[in-house]
């Protein structure tokens, strides 16, 4: 797993030189809770590879569904999998976008957090 | 589905402003948008939520490729969008079949600042043209 960026907070989360509340990690992706939650269950699910915005993702990557597949499982974990959840990916600043290495926000209400 | 409103949309037995289509997904512009872009991209096969894509299903990805080649169609993929998929009544999601949310729109902020830094740049191009430009104070 040797694509990280310097200076890019997420792949310093991901090599584990940034502390971060993991709460998934696999070959691809690793989930962490966000620092800053704006909902009692605000979760970044972030490819391990720096990709910088969705634009960027390559033509034939399946790495947006192993994100959402993953939301899935996160959701499913912290009760809120049938209730409901939000996914979402903010694209470059005028999207919101804040750090540059491609993440999705897994957002819910329900404080089902486990121990 | 017999009941259901973006089945019969992608069918086409409901009017729909389409900006993109596939064999796999149709994208068509929401009837209550929330922003000057709101589009939504709707696979074509009937997924009620995104807890219902089977485990090796690619159909998200597929529908983030349709939301970046909508985005540089329209012109927003550099300043930027929202792609976001709502699962579930707790989620926000109303009409249930799988559908992901495009939505930009230049924020008023943004816009000023452009104005501003335009407004500059137009303003020392005029002194340096009245050469003006070394004898301000």
């Amino acid at each position: 797993m040797g694509d990280f960026k310097d200076n890019c907070v997420f792949c310093e989360i991901i090599r584990g030189t940034t502390p971060a509340d993991k709460v998934y990690e696999d070959d691809l992706v690793v989930a962490f809770w966000d620092a800053k939650p704006v909902r009692p269950i605000h979760i970044l699910i972030v490819p391990r590879e720096h990709i910088p915005t969705l634009n960027d993702v390559g033509e034939g990557s399946a790495i947006l569904s192993h994100i959402g597949k993953i939301a899935t499982v996160i959701a499913h974990r912290f009760g809120v999998r049938d209730s409901g959840y939000r996914f979402f990916i903010n694209v470059n600043a005028g999207g919101g976008q804040v750090v540059f290495h491609l993440h999705a926000h897994v957002i819910a209400y329900q404080p089902d957090r486990p121990a | 589905m017999d009941d259901c409103v973006f089945c019969k949309i992608v069918q086409g037995s409901l009017p729909s402003r389409r900006v993109y289509e596939d064999e796999t997904v149709v994208a068509f512009h929401d009837v209550n948008p929330v922003g000057p872009i709101h589009v939504l991209i709707v696979p074509r096969t009937h997924f009620p939520t995104m807890n219902d894509l089977a485990e090796d299903d690619k159909i998200l990805s597929h529908m983030g490729k349709a939301a970046r080649n909508i985005a540089r169609d329209l012109g927003i993929d550099r300043d930027g969008y929202r792609f976001y998929v709502n699962v579930g009544r707790g989620g926000g999601q109303v009409v249930f079949h799988l559908h992901a949310h495009l939505i930009a729109g230049r924020s008023l902020g943004m816009a000023l600042i452009k104005i501003a830094v335009g407004f500059a740049i137009v303003s020392r191009k005029l002194l340096a043209l009245l050469g003006l430009a070394d004898r301000r104070m």
